[in-house]
């Protein structure tokens, strides 16, 4: 991503580096420490909030994967996600309920079903797709229902917290270091993905399918290898949601959850990671924002009541209108506006130069 | 038997009234309209609100409720999907969703979440029926049936015969020759969704006056899906048998089978027509291709 | 890339930071499904604390302290549920759960790590409050688990008279209603009833004619259904219109006074452990008169509510000031509350028992030579034990 400047890279190395100058090697180092520092200042409240952002973002960053790169439209997520927070439950009532085995279970689990959807996904394009997930959520969350109701207690499963050895994983500053460490490594997962040989081929896949195939691209491993990555990673995402929350019920992976994380991938900027992050982060602190803009209004005693339906319909109204007009999503706007500060006072980009 | 028989026709006659919803907008926009199920319930309180207003007034209350409906669906198109042309499909199919958390969120903040019943509002009765063969029925079940086989034949000849329903099909197909050809598609776009909306109204109307209204029937609307899919997105005709078989299979699983099963049951027939047949029953072969 | 993520990340963060609050009041919590799916329940329950509240506040709080409630919607889901639980418990001495089952153990959790209070007031109660009761869960419902099952059996056993009498169950397909009427057959069996297999019914099912044939074709002499208010309604209108002639017995929700007397069928009786409005006790009547106006559900909606408000301002009171909250904990745990009428007795409870020593019930149906609805026999009383 040059613009022109004097950057050259001179190894190799510097080349292949995903953090390469050293202004944002500094803003990396900074974000780092910032959240490092952040239980400091910040309410649980607001840590929980970051840490619940930052859950999302791994199945944002998971569905991405599998809708922005590969073009495979999924409206299932939620099914993954139940797949791996039942993984959790099952193992927890089998008395197995160490999150080392958990994690890599659910992954397993995960890229199994992967398999299982993605093969006759090969025979499905754009909204037969989108459709077919959607079918395919329903039956997984009726699986997983089943399961609830013969194993679990009254309305769900309880997870005791995390246990390494000796140390147990409990409290919100814990949660909030583990869940951002986690987002972290999922991110740099995302990106490298990105810029490998899959990521390429995926891309290709997406932009036009058929040249892809010509070129040599194995259009059908790719897109099944691209339902096994996102699932694998979506239902780490489920187990470790069910870790936080100490209890998984079906009915918490509805319909809502999958268009939740379709909102985040679309409203952040479809097809990059950032956008994922932004549009994770948009959506999960949504609710409170919005719940908070509210609250600075004063409304009479018996019209309380109608501010949370108003909640509620803000936020499918804003939804819409980030649709209606910002189609490149928050990436877009940042993209914009970086380009504003980058080119300032030109406005803009001069002509790649001959050489 | 025949009264599994007589449920299954009544049920599949519900999905109908839904599903051809679905199969306008698609054939119109090739747009999925995934808040179908929620301008039924849209439908459903307006007939309540003239209900709860004019009392007595059946004739009335349904003209008015199914008008409005009409231009509600109208207004969605105008507003909301039409600067929503040129983006990927996907996004268009996101913005229905988010149109039905409006929808539903506006219903919540009139009337809340109370059950409501216009029936005696509407100075109406809904007696059981009894058909040869043993089988009982509502009043209304008839209706719904009777309702849902004269809206399929309106809107067979209107498709078929006249001018304007044969445009909206040419402006379907193939927008671009349309518009070279002087039809203002985007007016029959905006027809097709006004239609829609009255479809999903009527479902709703019969519903409210049947069973009951309250705002989270949209879920109905998601298994109508199914059958429209089932059928083929973009024939009507192939509603029918749609319904009649994800109805059919509902029916039995509750009646004979196992009643958890029922509420997947239509997604497994989604599921196994998108395996076997994506393009349902009767729809059009082209836009599929294979790996 | 990291900055301006970091940039808006901050700005959204800095939009919910919160205010601290002041601290010479009463401070407490409340979760509620007030929108959402399980709203036409709950929500009334949030309105009720609202208005009786403002009135204990108006009049002058308590102990001469004005009681504080924060109000936040958790729309019956779990991660709402959380995060409110964490930020209800920040100042608080009490907490308060007007929610879905599926909202309890995050509020359960957040309980026992701060030491919190927990209130229950419209939701089932947890097996922790009754017998032998944690120590901080507490619970108002009027309905019970089990106790339920008890009670409706034994009513339906009377009505028979000593002839045997076949019960069939409808169920909806979540697991409350399915555990607790798979108990009720267990128990059927055991008093000498004939129990017919529980019938499940999906939530969303358009048509219940199917579940109705099910247990017509039983033989079913009584239904007993334990369910949403939709779902229990359904199967009986489906079962009345295909000519079943026994009677039917649901839980009656905050809708059962309107559709009883819309359905007027003789052979519908709802039981439950609020008295119904049409009764015109005084309590009704002023409640009624507050209630004008100033909440969105009609005043016969607010019972639950109410008698859960009553119970925590009079825990409040025993409480004295200061009154943090272990001290709030134990006040609560030995309080004996008059409910004027509302249910069929006092609420009572004990260090050992958080629901209540007795729990009445009454049934109601609808009574055509009259063209009102009444109720059948007096109150029944169980012993919590």
């Amino acid at each position: 991503m040059a613009f022109g400047g004097g950057y050259f890279k001179t190894t190799y190395a510097g080349d292949l580096a995903l953090i390469d100058t050293r202004l944002r090697r500094a803003a990396l180092g900074l974000l780092v420490f910032a959240l490092i520092v952040l239980p400091r200042f910040a309410s649980p409240f607001m840590l929980d909030l970051v840490a619940q952002t930052a859950l999302a973002a791994v199945g944002a960053l998971a569905l991405n994967l599998l809708t922005g790169l590969a073009g495979q439209v999924s409206l299932g997520h939620a099914g993954f996600i139940a797949a791996g927070a039942f993984t959790t439950a099952v193992l927890v009532e089998h008395r197995l309920p160490s999150p080392l085995l958990a994690l890599p279970a659910a992954a397993l689990v995960g890229a199994g079903l992967g398999v299982i959807v993605g093969i006759p996904a090969l025979r499905l394009k754009g909204l037969y797709l989108a459709l077919g997930t959607l079918a395919l959520h329903h039956v997984v969350l009726y699986a997983c229902g089943e399961f609830q109701s013969h194993w679990g207690a009254n309305t769900g499963v309880s997870i005791p917290p995390p246990r390494f050895g000796a140390w147990v994983l409990k409290g919100t500053i814990a949660w909030y270091y583990a869940l951002t460490a986690i987002g972290g490594l999922v991110l740099v997962l995302s990106v490298n993905l990105q810029r490998s040989r899959a990521g390429r081929a995926w891309m290709a896949i997406r932009d036009r399918e058929i040249a892809a195939e010509s070129v040599g691209i194995d259009v059908a491993r790719y897109k099944v290898l691209a339902f096994v990555w996102s699932s694998a990673l979506t239902s780490v995402a489920g187990a470790l949601f069910a870790y936080q929350r100490a209890f998984v019920s079906v009915e918490a992976f509805g319909f809502f959850l999958a268009i939740e994380y379709i909102a985040m991938v679309i409203i952040g900027g479809l097809g990059s990671a950032l956008g994922a992050v932004l549009g994770a982060a948009f959506v999960t602190l949504l609710p409170y924002g919005i719940d908070a803009g509210v609250a600075a209004l004063r409304v009479p005693g018996g019209a309380e009541y109608y501010l949370f339906p108003l909640k509620f319909g803000a936020f499918g109204l804003l939804m819409a209108a980030f649709l209606v007009f910002e189609p490149q999503g928050l990436v877009g706007i940042w993209r914009r506006a970086r380009n504003w500060v980058v080119l300032w006072p030109l406005r803009y980009r001069p002509l790649r130069p001959a050489s | 038997m025949t009264q599994v028989l007589a449920t299954t026709v009544v049920v599949a006659s519900l999905y109908a009234l839904l599903a051809a919803g679905y199969v306008l907008v698609y054939r119109a926009t090739r747009v999925l309209n995934l808040a179908q199920g929620d301008m039924m319930t849209l439908g459903g309180y307006f007939l309540f609100l003239v209900a709860a207003a004019v009392p007595g007034q059946p004739a009335l209350s349904v003209a008015t409720a199914a008008a409005l409906s009409a231009l509600a669906g109208f207004v969605i198109y105008r507003l909301l999907m039409r600067p929503m042309a040129g983006h990927p499909i996907f996004a268009a199919v996101l913005v229905t969703i988010t149109l039905g958390i409006l929808l539903r969120a506006a219903i919540v903040l009139v009337y809340t979440d109370r059950i409501r019943h216009p029936l005696p509002l509407l100075g109406l009765a809904n007696p059981p029926r009894r058909l040869p063969g043993g089988a009982v029925v509502s009043t209304f079940d008839l209706l719904t049936v009777a309702v849902a086989a004269t809206l399929f034949v309106g809107l067979f000849a209107f498709l078929r015969l006249s001018p304007l329903g044969i445009q909206m099909r040419a402006a379907g197909e193939k927008p671009l020759l349309a518009a070279q050809r002087g039809i203002n598609f985007q007016l029959l776009f905006a027809l097709s969704w006004a239609l829609a909306g009255f479809a999903g109204a009527l479902a709703g109307i019969l519903y409210a006056n049947n069973v009951r209204l309250d705002p989270s029937l949209g879920v109905l609307g998601l298994k109508a899906f199914a059958v429209a899919l089932v059928g083929g997105l973009d024939s009507l005709g192939g509603v029918i048998p749609g319904a009649l078989i994800v109805a059919a299979v509902e029916v039995l699983s509750v009646r004979y089978g196992d009643p958890l099963l029922a509420d997947v049951s239509p997604f497994l027939c989604l599921l196994a027509m998108l395996l076997v047949r994506p393009w349902g029953l009767f729809g059009t072969r082209e836009e599929l291709e294979r790996v | 890339m990291a900055r301006p993520a970091l940039m808006l990340l901050a700005a959204l963060l800095g939009v919910t930071a919160t205010v601290t609050p002041a601290l010479a009041q009463y401070r407490i919590g409340m979760s509620a499904a007030i929108t959402g799916p399980a709203s036409s329940t709950y929500a009334p329950t949030y309105e009720a604390y609202k208005v009786y509240f403002k009135r204990v506040n108006d009049a002058g709080g308590i102990n001469g302290q004005k009681v504080e409630i924060i109000y936040e919607d958790d729309r019956g889901e779990p991660q709402r549920a959380a995060a409110n639980a964490k930020k209800l418990a920040e100042g608080s001495i009490l907490m308060v759960n007007a929610s879905t089952s599926a909202t309890y153990k995050p509020f359960m959790t957040e309980s026992e790590t701060e030491k919190l209070p927990l209130l229950f007031g419209g939701g089932v109660c947890p097996r922790e409050a009754f017998p032998p009761a944690s120590p901080l869960i507490f619970c108002s419902t009027s309905f019970g688990s089990k106790w339920d099952s008890r009670f409706a059996l034994g009513f339906i056993k009377e009505q028979a008279a000593g002839k045997k009498v076949k019960v069939g169950f409808a169920a909806q397909d979540i697991p409350l209603s399915r555990i607790e009427l798979e108990f009720a057959e267990q128990l059927a069996k055991e008093m000498g009833l004939e129990p017919i297999p529980v019938v499940v019914v999906p939530g969303n099912t358009p048509d219940f004619t199917p579940v109705a044939q099910k247990l017509k074709d039983a033989g079913a002499d009584w239904v007993l259904s334990w369910a949403l208010w939709h779902v229990e309604v359904g199967v009986f209108e489906a079962l009345h219109r295909i000519g079943w002639q026994g009677s039917y017995l649901l839980y009656g929700h905050q809708q059962t006074q309107d559709e009883l007397s819309r359905l007027k069928a003789g052979n519908l009786y709802a039981f439950g452990g609020n008295t119904l409005f049409m009764e015109n006790l005084p309590i009704h009547a002023e409640i009624a008169n507050l209630v004008k106006g100033q909440t969105t559900h009609p005043a016969h909606y607010m019972a639950e509510g109410w008698v859960s408000a009553m119970v925590l301002e009079a825990g409040l009171k025993k409480c004295g000031w200061p009154c943090p909250k272990d001290k709030l904990a134990t006040a609560l745990a030995s309080v004996s509350v008059d409910t004027r009428g509302l249910r069929g007795g006092p609420i009572e409870w004990t260090p050992d028992n958080h629901y209540r020593k007795s729990t009445y019930y009454q049934v109601y149906r609808w009574d055509s030579s009259k063209s009102v609805t009444a109720p059948v026999g007096g109150w029944t009383r169980l012993e919590i034990k």
